[in-house]
Parts: C-alpha cells; sequence; structure tokens
C-alpha cells in the first residue's frame, strides 16, 4: 500500500487536478469518507481545530496521490493510513502525550468484573454502558496513548482487519494485537473511573 | 474456571475482532452456546466495541469543512 506524500505514480498533482475523470473518481470514492475521517481525526488530535487541518492536509496529499491510486484496491485503508501518517508526521509534535498508562496491573475482564462486584447484572450492563454521555467515552478513549489509541479507533470504530491495521500504522500483526488488547483494557479502566465518578454504578 | 473455558476466555477478542480461522470460530461458538458465564464476557465484550463505535464515531462534520477541502485541490498548482 502506498500513502500520499510527494512522489506519487506517473501522474503528478496538476495531472491529476486537470483530468475531469480522476477527479471525478476522486469525488465520488473519497469525499464520502469524510464524516469518518474527521472523527477519526477528532480524537487524534483532540480539538476540532487541528481535527480540521488535519483532514484537510490528508485530502491534499490524497488527491496528489491518487493518480497512483489502484482502483479496486483497499481506499478506505489508503486514506487511513495518509491520514495517520499525516497526524504523526504533522500535529504529533505539537501534542503532549498523555502519561503513559501502567497497564501491567489492569487485568483482564477488568470492567465486567467491577460491574459485577458492584451489583451490576449482566442482563443490566447495556443499559449501564448506554448511560456513558457520548463525550465520556470519547474522552476515554482520547486519553489512551497514541498508538493504543490508533489501534482501539482502527478496529473497534472503523471495523478494519488486524492485517489492515498492520498495513495501516506499518507495525507487525503482533504489535496489533498487543495494542488492542492494552487499549482496551485501559478504556475499561478509565471507563470504570468515569463511571463511578458519574453515579452510574455504586462503589 | 475450567480449562476449556480460560481458553475460550483468552480468544473471545480474536473471535470477536473475526480474526479466528473457520475451527477455532466454530469452537468458541460452541463452547458459548453451552456456558452461560462465557457467554456473559463475550456478550460484555462486544457491547465494549458497539459502545465505541455508537459514540465515538459520529461526530458533526462542521458545515464548511467539505468546501474548504474541495478548494485546495481544486485549483492546480503553477
Amino acid at each position: 500500500m502506498r500513502a500520499g506524500g510527494g512522489s506519487v505514480g506517473s501522474r503528478s498533482a496538476a495531472a491529476a487536478a486537470q483530468d475531469p475523470a480522476l477527479r471525478a473518481r476522486f469525488e465520488r470514492d473519497v469525499l464520502p469518507l469524510l464524516p469518518h475521517l474527521y472523527s477519526a481525526a477528532l480524537r487524534l488530535t483532540r480539538n476540532p481545530t487541528d481535527a480540521e487541518d488535519l483532514v484537510q492536509e490528508t485530502y491534499l496529499r490524497a488527491f496528489r496521490g491518487f493518480g497512483g491510486f489502484q482502483e479496486g484496491t483497499n481506499l478506505r485503508a489508503w486514506m487511513y493510513r495518509i491520514l495517520t501518517n499525516t497526524f504523526i508526521n504533522s500535529y504529533r509534535k505539537k501534542q503532549r502525550e498523555p502519561v503513559t498508562v501502567q497497564d501491567d496491573e489492569i487485568e483482564d475482564w477488568y470492567l465486567f468484573d467491577r460491574l459485577g462486584a458492584s451489583g451490576v447484572e449482566a442482563s443490566a450492563e447495556a443499559e449501564v454502558l448506554d448511560r456513558l454521555p457520548d463525550e465520556e467515552v470519547q474522552r476515554a478513549l482520547e486519553a489512551l496513548p497514541e498508538g493504543f489509541r490508533m489501534a482501539v479507533l482502527l478496529a473497534d470504530i472503523e471495523g478494519f482487519s488486524y492485517k489492515e491495521i498492520a498495513e495501516i500504522l506499518d507495525i507487525p500483526i503482533g504489535t496489533v494485537m498487543s495494542r488492542l488488547h492494552r487499549g482496551r483494557k485501559a478504556l475499561q479502566k478509565a471507563l470504570w473511573e468515569t463511571m463511578r465518578e458519574r453515579g452510574l454504578v455504586a462503589g | 474456571m475450567q480449562d476449556e473455558c480460560r481458553k475460550v476466555l483468552e480468544q473471545v477478542e480474536l473471535y470477536l475482532d473475526g480474526e479466528l480461522d473457520a475451527a477455532e470460530r466454530r469452537q468458541v461458538h460452541h463452547h458459548l452456546e453451552r456456558c452461560g458465564p462465557c457467554t456473559d464476557h463475550s456478550e460484555f465484550q462486544r457491547r465494549l466495541k458497539d459502545l465505541l463505535r455508537a459514540k465515538c464515531g459520529c461526530d458533526d462534520v462542521p458545515p464548511q469543512l467539505l468546501q474548504r477541502i474541495r478548494s485546495t485541490y481544486a485549483t492546480p498548482e503553477p
């Protein structure tokens, strides 16, 4: 998979802009991905201004590289690769990373076990989770270290396979699995703390 | 906890992510059909996935953003 950037295939950005068919295909296939890419950008940058800039930069790079993009291959994965690369190269520097989570001590089934211990029946779990405000779930995700956050976002929100995530982030599949597992555990801990703060559970 | 349950719970993430091969998937599925506690665990993990998708993936796109994006590539560079 080739991500956007300067050197792209046989056609330059100018050629792409002047090729009505290519441009029409870009508008038809790539622009509709905007809502998903914008949400992902918000989770990565954690603020609307940077998210807008990141998405705009992503689209510009994608447009420049679109002449070299093989039709019929994985367009969504290609776009997310450009998005995450652009984020890593351009926006991450500006941001302070959250303190690294000490997740060794977060046991598997962290939230499940705590909800059970606080008297929430399995049948009522869905309701408790559902009462978490969107912003709180977003905040919990955004608090994850970047590597975990990208893996969880790509798997659980965007539905990419491990293989696709490995290609998007350019990491081995084993690393994808480990980041997902650890990221999900850290997320459960954050959600549990939110539930307690908001009085959604006893204890 | 029985060994079989332990093994299934270790595989649940892969199962829900659709990353098991057909034989492994059948085994986990078969176990879940018969084991209430493992089903509770599995359902919970699935709900967490659903929660993220439902609450983190549909922010309103700023109305002028699409226009901004189109204007960046509409003009060929000199």
